[in-house]
């Protein structure tokens, strides 16, 4: 029985080594894996947000002093910055579909540009909060230090994915440039559905945090 | 937006129909769908703003202005997340396998956190 299975297996492999896979298949497989990677995401995101929602209930002083001396005049821009970055994403994904391959490389330059913008105005947002002592500290003396823990950790987190997302973004480019994807554009989608799931993070993270 | 449809040419054509009206402009749902993100996002930073002060100067109405702020920011929040899954991310187009595949982690999330804010004592200890 074992050795009909190994066999079926092979037969199998063999079989998509012909190239027996079509394309549409193979396409829905790679979205289907970006997907599940996606799916876990939202458990870790989840986890981060629950940390800070039990400290926002149990912490309302802390956390509306935070507010003030947050503001939300940078984050509300950083915010719309995401945001368009997200619209450039998907006209880049359309650019390639109608076989414009130049306004892909436009449209997906803009994409990481947005990345890049924003972790600026994170860097700048985290100097400020330095300089006011909202650190991320372990000493449970310092209001603001478990303040810190539990605003940066999902804020540096998203941060890390938008600077991944930069980087995934050039490659794309790269190869873009060489003409991967002038007949299946599915690197492209692929990316956009990770840089997409990293803007609506972001929707949450933006109102959780710095809004409610 | 939720009636928000394409005409010929899938998601590639620039005329939507909107809420009964046409609209030609480039790029589609893509860019209404972006400029009701951005309109939303301007919703809600004025209504957090506007409610913020309105809890500072009634505090004896706090905890209930407090709730609706809650309420009405997190649902202008699903409802841009929502739109960037369902239009940017082709959720629409997909298979509903995949609408299983991320629903069903959001729900267990969902589910999770509730559980965990039901438990009185969690985070006291912070």
């Amino acid at each position: 029985m074992a050795e009909l299975t190994a066999d079926s297996l092979h037969a199998a492999a063999a079989h998509n080594d012909h190239g027996h896979i079509s394309e549409e298949e193979h396409n829905n497989n790679m979205k289907l894996g970006v997907w599940l990677y996606l799916a876990s995401e939202i458990v870790i995101f989840s986890i981060m947000i629950v940390g800070y929602i039990i400290f926002r209930i149990n912490e309302k002083d802390i956390v509306a002093q935070a507010h003030d001396e947050l503001g939300v005049a940078l984050v509300t821009a950083n915010t719309f910055v995401l945001l368009a970055s997200s619209f450039f994403m998907v006209m880049g994904l359309r650019a390639m579909q109608q076989g414009n391959r130049n306004g892909m490389l436009r449209w997906i330059g803009l994409t990481a540009l947005g990345g890049i913008v924003f972790l600026g105005g994170q860097y700048i947002e985290y100097s400020e909060l330095a300089h006011l002592g909202i650190v991320l500290g372990f000493d449970d003396a310092s209001a603001w230090s478990t303040f810190g823990m539990r605003f940066y950790a999902p804020t540096f987190f998203h941060g890390a994915h938008v600077f991944v997302g930069v980087l995934w973004a050039l490659e794309v480019m790269r190869r873009g440039a060489k003409g991967r994807y002038d007949n299946n554009p599915i690197g492209i989608e692929m990316f956009g559905l990770y840089w997409h799931f990293v803007d609506v993070v972001w929707i949450m993270l933006f109102t959780l945090i710095y809004l409610v | 937006m939720a009636d928000a449809t394409h005409h010929e040419g899938g998601h590639h054509s620039n005329t939507v129909s909107l809420l009964g009206r046409e609209i030609t402009v480039e790029g589609g749902i893509y860019t209404v769908v972006f400029g009701a993100l951005a309109v939303l996002t301007v919703i809600e930073v004025v209504s957090a703003e506007f409610l913020k002060g309105a809890i500072h100067d009634a505090p004896s109405a706090a905890a209930t202005l407090q709730a609706i702020k809650a309420i009405l920011l997190l649902g202008i929040a699903i409802i841009k997340s929502s739109l960037v899954i369902w239009f940017y991310m082709h959720l629409r187009e997909e298979k509903p396998l995949i609408a299983i595949v991320i629903l069903l982690p959001l729900l267990v999330a969902s589910l999770s956190i509730m559980f965990l804010l039901a438990i009185p004592p969690l985070g006291y200890s912070i």
